[in-house]
């Protein structure tokens, strides 16, 4: 009895590392967003973005946290928390969603491939359905994404006041970037 | 006559410059200084997991965007070029702290010698708690 136990152990600790193995991640991700317009220029990055990436099947899941964004300008920072994306009700930003054209991508040939990257977005607690493209791009064995998008802001429920209408845009560019590391 | 236009002129003068300081101040509005700030709360990175995860809500009440003080067990040292990450308590249930980058050119030798297993304080803001990272803190400081 002990044996079998045993033996059931060892093998679910194997299919366990085996699941394992089929998965990239990072938690150093980036994005930056950006928007100008003739009076304002809106430049964030947020440097602690997560992501998994399962090599098996294409899904990939991305998460952050709002208030890890940083601006060059202190006061865009405080309206960006305060007034616009209220990390206090909406700590966090999700994409869950998967690479539809998977089979096109070899990670174990170094190349740069054209992805389509289909799934919901959750921003400011409103999910919504992109489809957005991407790339992923093999150097040396190093797997790493990115894409570039524009999200609008009335679309997540994120309220310019009458000022500020003419100096925000209502589409923020979005600029994506992931180096995976193997997921032991 | 001459005189009332010379004191609108003075007038003119003084609204021109205070304008200018504000709009000067808006732009420059310096940035909130993680470094001077006292940390709110002193926790053990364990325990800080441990509140977080069970009540996520709570944590980001109690610690959301406050500067803390963390101590634990360092789990991973995650560098690129120009930013380093250290994981506290358990790669599983981290507490995951970005160095602020001043902290790195200044500390660069003893960053690089911190190793897995060492302890350490770290002082940084509390930006919440994410389900891959766990709790989160950046614009960190090392604490003596």
């Amino acid at each position: 009895m002990k044996n079998i136990l045993l033996i059931i152990a060892v093998l679910a600790t194997g299919i366990i590392t085996q699941i394992n193995a089929q998965k990239y991640i990072t938690k150093t991700g980036k994005i930056e967003i950006f928007s100008e317009t003739p009076l304002f220029v809106i430049d964030g990055v947020n440097k602690k973005v997560a992501s998994i990436l399962n090599s098996a099947n294409g899904d990939i899941v991305a998460s952050t946290l709002i208030r890890s964004f940083r601006f060059e300008e202190a006061l865009v920072e405080e309206h960006f928390n305060e007034n616009y994306l209220e990390p206090n009700k909406f700590p966090k930003a999700i994409f869950k969603g998967k690479i539809s054209n998977f089979e096109g991508v070899d990670l174990g040939k170094d190349g740069t491939y054209d992805i389509t990257i289909v799934g919901k977005l959750t921003i400011h607690g409103q999910t919504r359905d992109i489809e957005e493209t991407g790339k992923i791009i093999v150097e040396n064995g190093k797997i790493s994404a990115s894409t570039q998008f524009n999200v609008s802001l009335k679309e997540y429920h994120i309220k310019i006041e009458k000022a500020y209408k003419k100096a925000i845009k209502d589409e923020i560019k979005l600029n994506v970037h992931f180096d995976y590391k193997f997921y032991r | 006559m001459n005189k009332t236009i010379k004191n609108l002129l003075i007038l003119a003068a003084i609204g021109l410059v205070i304008g200018l300081g504000v709009v000067y101040y808006i732009f420059n509005k310096p940035h909130r200084d993680v470094a001077g700030e006292k940390p709110s709360f002193k926790v053990e990175a364990k325990v800080l997991f441990k509140e977080y995860s069970a009540n996520e809500m709570a944590g980001n009440e109690k610690y959301g965007d406050k500067v803390i003080q963390v101590t634990g067990k360092i789990v991973e040292i995650v560098k690129d070029s120009t930013e380093v990450s250290i994981v506290l308590n358990d790669e599983m249930e981290g507490v995951n702290c970005a160095l602020n980058t001043k902290t790195v050119e200044e500390n660069l030798n003893k960053i690089n010698n911190f190793q897995v297993g060492d302890e350490v304080s770290l002082k940084g803001k509390c930006d919440g708690f994410d389900m891959i990272m766990g709790v989160v803190l950046t614009q960190c400081y090392l604490v003596k």
